[in-house]
This record gives C-alpha cells, structure tokens and sequence, in this order.
C-alpha cells in the first residue's frame, strides 16, 4: 500500500527553500504574535473592567515586559514590512523578477529600525 | 571522492515505516545524483527503485529532494553540492509508492483541470495560424516546463492540500491563456479563480527556486492573478 501524502511540520520546515521561505514562516509567525498580543490586550481590559480582577493587571504586566515588548514590536514590524513586499509584488507581477533583490531590501530597512527600537526598549527599562 | 549516499527507502510488501539506507562509493566531483543511484543500484542493492528516462534533464521523470531541496537528479552534480553526505528523499505532497517513486497520478489531474492544450473553434486558416514574435514571446517562459513537479511538490500549499492546483498546472495554463491565438483563456481564467486556484498561492517562490527549467513560476503565477483581477490578459 502507497505511503500516506501527509507532510509533516517538521518535515516541511526541513524543506530548504532560503530566504523567500524563511520570510513566509516568519510572516505566519508574526501575525499569530499580533493576534497573541492583541488577544492577551482584550482579556486584559475585560477581566479588569468587569470584574477587577487582579488576573487583568497580571496579564498588563505580561505584555508590558521588555522581552513581550520587543517580541511584538518584531511581530508588527517585519509583518508589515514583509505585508507590503508581497502587495507591490502581487500589484506588479513584472517585478516578482526581482523577489531575491526585495527581500534584501526588506531586511535593510528592517533591521536598522528595529535594532533602533530594541536599544530605545532597553534603555528605557534600564533606565526605570 | 567517496561519497555516502543516503537514500529513503520505503517498500509497501516489506516495510511498516520508512528508513534510510546508506551507501559508500566512489565518485568524481562531475558525476551527477542519478550516476550515483544507478551505481547504489547496480552494485549495491538491485532493489532500490526510482524512475530515470531520458537522463539529460528532459523528460522530467527523476525530479527528487536531494539534500533537502528539489531537484532533477539528472541535472545535480556532485560538485555542486558542495558536501560529500547526500540525502535522496522522494518528493513531497504526493503518495509513495516505493523508495523514491510517488503516485503522481494527483499531480496529473491537477494538471489536466486546467485544460492544458490548444482551444480554438474557429476555422483553421488554409496554411497556419500566425503569431507576431511578439506576442509569441508573451508566454515563451511557461513553454520550458517539463512537467517534472518539482515546483508543486516544494509548494507548502500543495502540502497542506493537494485540491490546490499547484504551480505547475498554472504554469502550464499561463502557456495557453497569454496564447494569442487560443480562445480558451476564459474557460481557464474561471478555474483558476476557484477556491483551490491561484490564490493559494502565497509567494513563497519554492517553485521558481526549485524549476529544473528556471522558468518564473512565481511571476506567471502572478500575471494570472493579475489577468483574473483586471479582466485584461495585457
């Protein structure tokens, strides 16, 4: 009998497709980080203003910790970068020639401004 | 160079689960993948099974993962590989019948949904239906693909369902649809604006990274979605 067509998650993740496949499981990833942030900002505000409850302000207190906060601002910032790489290459296909080249481009614009806001979310936690 | 060959094996009479099998041999930087399985093969252990034709990159038929990524073994060099360990996976998504042989029969009905050959009803000219080196050009790309599936099977939409058409099945109705001289460019247009037509299409670009052919599948991918967006085949 002809073994099942299933693939795995490990095994796709195994597949080795570079950085236009990278850039897609990141996408995936940053926009379940948006909808963990967004999620955990709505049961926050709920539990608190309903209920007063103390696990409301845990959760605030989640959220805003610096390693949640840097984690986010990754998930929202390469999202959208990544977001409006796929947009202009869907609205013209003729430049989907230049993938390779759009996606250098992505992470140099994308590193510098979130190296930027990583050092602005350390500082302002060390300094209090 | 001695080189291990590690290939899946998989035998449906024999095996519960999948394993691999290594072998050692001896191997010069210019041989290719399908030189070292016909060796593994002949030398080695008579039962490994893959498919082979025409060995020059033509027919299509050895497209496998080969170090994690596919390829035409045919058309793999050793060399290029860079390392002296290579893996031999059958493709994925589709079902296995033995070792590196897959049931490609899905990937054929994806392909034939797309009614991929030449539709015109109207009457046939007295000689020949001409075409500007122009608008012949339009889909010259999409005419190189060999059918082999190495772009759909490295497609992670595909994994995930292979009711998705896949790039090759759009590919090969890209041939027909920019086709000056066919008329069934709305037929297919229609199809491929299903639930399970080009819009599972993800630009990921496995498949232009894994084309034997180099063909652009992504950008032709791109150019029926734009066709099926504005109405126009521009």
């Amino acid at each position: 009998m002809a073994l099942k067509r299933n693939v795995g998650l490990l095994e796709g993740l195994k597949y080795r497709g570079g950085g236009p496949m990278l850039a897609w499981l990141l996408h995936r990833i940053s926009g379940l980080g948006i909808l963990v942030f967004v999620g955990l900002h709505i049961l926050a505000a709920f539990l608190t203003q309903q209920f007063g409850s103390d696990a409301g302000i845990f959760i605030n207190i989640i959220y805003e910790s610096w390693a949640f906060q840097i984690f986010i601002f990754f998930c929202v910032l390469f999202h959208a970068i990544n977001g409006l790489r796929i947009i202009i290459l869907d609205l013209w296909p003729a430049l989907l020639e230049y993938q390779r080249e759009a996606i250098w481009l992505e992470w140099f614009v994308f590193i510098p401004i979130f190296g930027l806001a990583v050092f602005v979310i350390f500082s302002g936690s060390l300094g209090g | 160079m001695q080189v291990t060959l590690k290939i899946f094996r998989y035998d449906p009479e024999k095996d519960k689960k999948p394993h691999y099998d290594a072998f050692k041999m001896e191997a010069e930087p210019t041989d290719r993948v399908l030189d070292l399985l016909e060796k593994a093969k002949g030398y080695q252990d008579g039962t490994i099974s893959f498919r082979r034709s025409c060995a020059h990159g033509v027919c299509g038929s050895d497209a496998m993962r080969i170090n994690g990524m596919n390829r035409l073994a045919c058309k793999t060099l050793v060399q290029d590989l860079g390392v002296n360990k290579i893996t031999v996976e059958p493709i994925l998504g589709l079902p296995i019948l033995k070792d590196l042989i897959v049931d490609m029969e899905p990937f054929f009905d994806n392909y034939r949904a797309v009614t991929p050959y030449f539709i015109n009803d109207e009457p046939a000219p007295a000689k020949e239906r001409l075409q500007s080196p122009e608008d012949r050009e339009r889909f010259d790309d999409t005419t190189k693909c060999i059918l082999c599936g190495a772009c759909t099977t490295s497609c992670p939409s595909f994994w995930a369902n292979d009711q998705y058409l896949g790039p090759s099945a759009i590919v090969n109705a890209h041939r027909f649809i920019f086709d000056s001289r066919d008329k069934g460019a709305a037929e297919r247009l229609a199809v491929l604006n299903d639930l399970f037509g080009v819009y599972r299409c993800h630009t990921i670009f496995n498949c232009t990274l894994a084309c034997p052919r180099e063909i652009q599948i992504t950008q032709a991918i791109g150019e029926v979605k734009k066709a099926i967006a504005t109405g126009k085949l521009d």
